[in-house]
């Protein structure tokens, strides 16, 4: 045993003025009492009878002492060397990844908290020049305590972490490690993990010495790694499972289909060992909205199912919110045509020759129009060779200079138009200045789009008629690429869900003021609109996330967003022998390095108990008899 | 001290209703009321014996001689009084607790005890003696005989009051030694008495008292409220005495109180002396109409 602060033991001395404390205390208050006659036989008895009466009479002052020993002990941090898994400086790289919730340790106990437990036993036997940073390992991995040698902020640190539910970024983490490691002098990258680093593995040069203490034991898990509902235009929905055993041995699993809610279809099925089982359904209502898929082992299973955060997958209807778009032409074929040809559009045809509908819609086609009263509407506008000026923009005098078209590239609006083999003849060019030109040509520009007015524009500035583009393949493209600009098919955009700890951005509709996010488990969070997009990126947990985009009160829009584990590195949970990193194999590690284990606590510990006794000793000398000691022998001595 | 202070009227008439009881009944000097061993001239019927000469012929059985023709004595019992002793400790121990609840106090318990016996002494026309025992010569009242004494005997007793260190063997002997006729003997003290009380109680039962000891204490001195690191000083001796009281030490005392009263109570059984040990919070008159009669000295 040796000590880290051996000068405290000049507390100690303190010992000094304890017992001279006690000499001056020790004058004794005077009681008037019938008489001695009893008490000097008392005082006979105890001592010729108690050969520890001097120890009794002193017992306070020896407590005293003993407390102050132990206090001293404490505070000079006795400890002894014990083996130790890493020591110098460590950088603890704790995995809390979603297969780290895999129940498959001896316990019963999750693999995370295994890994805790193994993390705090190394801190336990931190030694008195070592230092320790733990990195929490998820989706976006955190240092939680920055380089220290102090056991309780460790400690504190550990035992508050929590695991995730969504893949982890290995890379990210040991970037971070890493950048710890200049200038240091005993470098340890210590990983407590299932293994699995994934991209890592092949991570250059990762410095000083990486040692690996694995978790888990077992291999077995049942997992849905796909799930995704489509409906083609004119066809019912169909929606794709897939079901992965990536245990060792066959397993029967229920699998069940719940759609909004309510339950649809249950199956056994049988998944083969390390393979994958497509289920496909057709029989799902044309409205429905979400679907939640489920696995169960059936009962008396032969083969567990260790990590129940892929047992469940949710998908949603993608078909719906289809915009409405009005075109006001004196008839154009192609046009019509490109509009029934792309889905999620709505197309009504109007009367040129009559006012606009009163009726608002998301999109308006102007072709050769524009109203009578020059009110343009609100929402957006395509205007295809205007006849005239609006508040928007002027038109020039007719011009033929067609050639040398130019497209504006590295812009979503114009990915994949070519216009190199389209002729026009003529057009208008047209002075927009909040328009960007994205397809120009050497008199002007042929199409410009932008945002004026908390709307989105686009104007062609030729005749349809007047050119070959509805000829090309170009042309549908282009249409479909405005129409997706123009008006997306939701704010949320994301038709194949989520994965857990992906961001998830939500692009408002004009007038929405707020964005209310409501998580899986109840909890709502809400975003203020400040910007064309906001980013909500606390997708943590997966199961269903229902936007709402809220104008005040009113709710604008409502889309609910299916957040899915779908990671193949997670779901594969057993775990890793040895890992790779930087070329290298790394097997798990042994406690070779010299570790120390204080026990100032214990004798801390015995200090407060000493000190608890003495109190007791003390009430016991001091105290008079109360209820609470009924040693009143009265029945012997009363006279009745 | 007016009588009243010591016990009110509905107790005076249960006192009135008992008599002292003495086993050993002593000859007395003058006719009592209770019945002596000897044959007598009361009215009393005892027995028969045959004449001899010399008998006094008023007290044959004519009657016997006419059925029987043989002469008979009619014996009759003869009645005496008893000489009662109460004596009482007023040592300053005696005068304790001070404070708290004043029935409580061995002095007060001891006079209202003393009143109680003598008023029942007196009532029964038994020859009364009282004496206060203390270092100082002893203060005494009687012989008197009769109730036409309560009142002055209510007026000693209330105006007793404790003071200085009684040795109890001195007190017991020159009680014994002062002469007077011997008869049944209370003896009311808390016997704390260093040099206790044996010799005395020796000099009593040689000169033919029957003697019964009532021990007071008060509850404090049973159960003592005491804790600490103390310097005990004797409120009668002076004396101090340093002792650590804690839960142990408290045991060892109560524990040397029972071995003390245990062996008092040995100690007379052996020489058939009454023993009643009494805690003064038991009401008085329960010693009375309780303790003693049980033991019998009452009825």
């Amino acid at each position: 045993m040796a000590f880290l602060t051996p000068l405290a033991l000049l507390g100690g001395l303190l010992a000094v003025p304890i017992i001279l404390l006690y000499m001056l205390r020790l004058r004794r208050r005077e009681v008037v009492v019938s008489s001695t006659f009893l008490w000097q036989q008392v005082v006979r008895d105890s001592e010729a009878n108690t050969p520890w009466q001097k120890l009794r009479r002193n017992l306070l002052l020896i407590l005293q002492l003993l407390i102050l020993a132990l206090l001293v002990l404490a505070l000079m941090r006795p400890f002894i060397i014990v083996p130790a898994v890493s020591a110098g400086q460590i950088e603890l790289l704790l995995d809390a990844s979603a297969s780290m919730n895999a129940t498959d340790t001896p316990d019963g106990i999750t693999r995370f908290e295994a890994a805790r437990a193994q993390a705090l036993s190394m801190v336990d036997t931190l030694g008195a020049g070592d230092t320790m940073t733990v990195i929490r390992v998820s989706n976006v991995p955190e240092v939680l305590v920055p380089r220290t040698g102090d056991a309780n902020l460790l400690r504190q640190a550990i035992n508050a972490m929590q695991p995730g539910q969504a893949a982890a970024d290995w890379v990210a983490a040991f970037t971070l490690a890493v950048a710890d490691a200049a200038g240091a002098q005993d470098f340890n990258l210590v990983v407590v993990s299932d293994g699995g680093l994934g991209a890592a593995e092949g991570l250059p040069g990762v410095p000083g010495t990486v040692r690996y203490l694995p978790v888990g034991q077992s291999g077995d898990n049942l997992a849905i790694t796909a799930l995704s509902a489509r409906a083609l235009p004119g066809q019912p929905p169909q929606l794709f499972a897939q079901i992965t055993n990536y245990g060792a041995q066959d397993a029967a699993v229920i699998f069940d289909l719940r759609v909004d809610g309510a339950l649809h279809s249950a199956e056994r099925l049988t998944v083969p060992a390390g393979s994958s089982l497509p289920v496909i359904s057709t029989d799902l209502p044309a409205d429905f909205q979400t679907v939640q898929a489920g696995l169960t082992l059936p009962a008396g299973a032969a083969v567990p199912d260790y990590l129940a955060l892929d047992d469940r997958a949710w998908t949603v209807n993608s078909t719906g919110g289809e915009r409405r778009v009005l075109l006001m032409s004196a008839g154009n074929l192609f046009l019509e045509q490109a509009l029934r040809s792309l889905s999620g559009i709505e197309a009504f045809q109007g009367d040129p020759t009559r006012p606009l509908p009163a009726e608002a819609y998301d999109l308006y086609i102007f072709d050769g129009w524009l109203p009578a009263d020059g009110v343009l509407p609100q929402g957006d506008l395509l205007f295809i060779n205007p006849p005239q000026d609006t508040s928007l923009f002027k038109v020039g005098a007719e011009s033929s200079e067609t050639g040398a078209i130019s497209v504006l590239s590295n812009d979503a609006r114009t990915a994949f138009v070519d216009f190199g083999s389209v002729n026009i003849l003529k057009f208008r060019p047209v002075t927009a200045d909040w328009a960007t030109p994205l397809v120009s040509a050497a008199g002007g520009a042929l199409l410009l789009a932008g945002e004026t007015d908390g709307r989105q524009a686009a104007i062609l500035t030729f005749d349809l008629h007047d050119s070959d583009l509805p000829l090309q393949i170009t042309w549908p493209i282009l249409m479909a690429n405005l129409m997706d600009w123009f008006t997306p098919r939701s704010a949320v955009n994301v038709p194949d869900g989520l994965h857990v700890g992906d961001s998830l951005s939500v692009r408002p509709p004009a007038g929405a003021t707020q964005v209310r996010v409501t998580l899986p488990d109840g909890g709502v969070r809400d975003l203020p609109v400040e910007r064309g997009t906001v980013v909500f990126a606390d997708t943590n947990a997966p199961g269903l996330y229902r936007v709402d985009l809220l104008a005040g009160e009113q709710v604008l829009q409502s889309v609910a967003v299916a957040v899915n584990l779908f990671s193949p590195l997670e779901s594969a949970i057993a775990p890793r022998e040895q890992i790779t990193l930087s070329g290298a194999t790394i097997q798990p590690a042994a406690p070779d390095a010299v570790g120390q284990q204080e026990f100032w606590p214990l004798a801390a510990l015995l200090a407060l108990v000493v000190l608890l006794v003495e109190w007791w000793a003390y009430q016991w000398r001091m105290q008079a008899p109360t209820v609470f000691q009924p040693i009143f022998r009265r029945p012997k001595v009363i006279a009745r | 001290m007016t009588d009243e202070t010591l016990f009110d009227e509905k107790t005076r008439r249960k006192m009135e209703q008992l008599t002292l009881v003495a086993t050993r009944v002593r000859a007395g000097a003058m006719k009592g009321e209770r019945r002596s061993s000897k044959r007598g001239t009361s009215i009393e019927f005892a027995d028969y014996r045959d004449y001899v000469r010399g008998d006094d012929l008023r007290r044959l059985d004519w009657n016997i001689y006419a059925r029987l023709e043989r002469p008979f004595i009619k014996l009759l019992e003869d009645e005496e009084d008893l000489a009662v002793h109460l004596l009482l400790d007023v040592s300053s121990s005696m005068d304790w607790p001070r404070e708290g609840v004043r029935d409580q106090n061995k002095l007060l318990y001891g006079q209202r005890l003393l009143a109680g016996l003598a008023h029942i002494s007196l009532a029964t026309q038994d020859r009364l003696t009282l004496a206060a025992l203390t270092d100082a010569p002893i203060a005494q009242f009687g012989p008197s005989r009769g109730r036409g004494y309560t009142l002055a005997m209510f007026d000693f007793v209330g105006r007793l009051e404790a003071q200085g260190v009684t040795d109890l063997n001195a007190a017991l002997r020159a009680y014994a030694l002062r002469g007077g006729r011997p008869g049944l003997c209370f003896l009311m003290s808390d016997l704390l008495s260093p040099d206790g009380f044996s010799t005395g109680l020796n000099a009593l039962l040689a000169k033919g008292y029957e003697v019964g000891i009532i021990h007071l204490l008060a509850p404090d001195e049973v159960d003592p409220p005491l804790g600490g690191d103390l310097r005990l000083v004797d409120v009668e001796t002076g004396r101090a005495q340093e002792v650590t009281v804690d839960g142990g030490m408290r045991s060892l005392y109560i524990k040397r109180l029972h071995d003390w009263q245990d062996g008092i109570r040995a100690d007379c059984a052996k020489r058939g002396v009454h023993y009643v040990p009494v805690v003064t919070d038991t009401p008085w008159e329960k010693v009375i109409l309780g303790s003693l009669r049980r033991l019998g000295a009452v009825k």
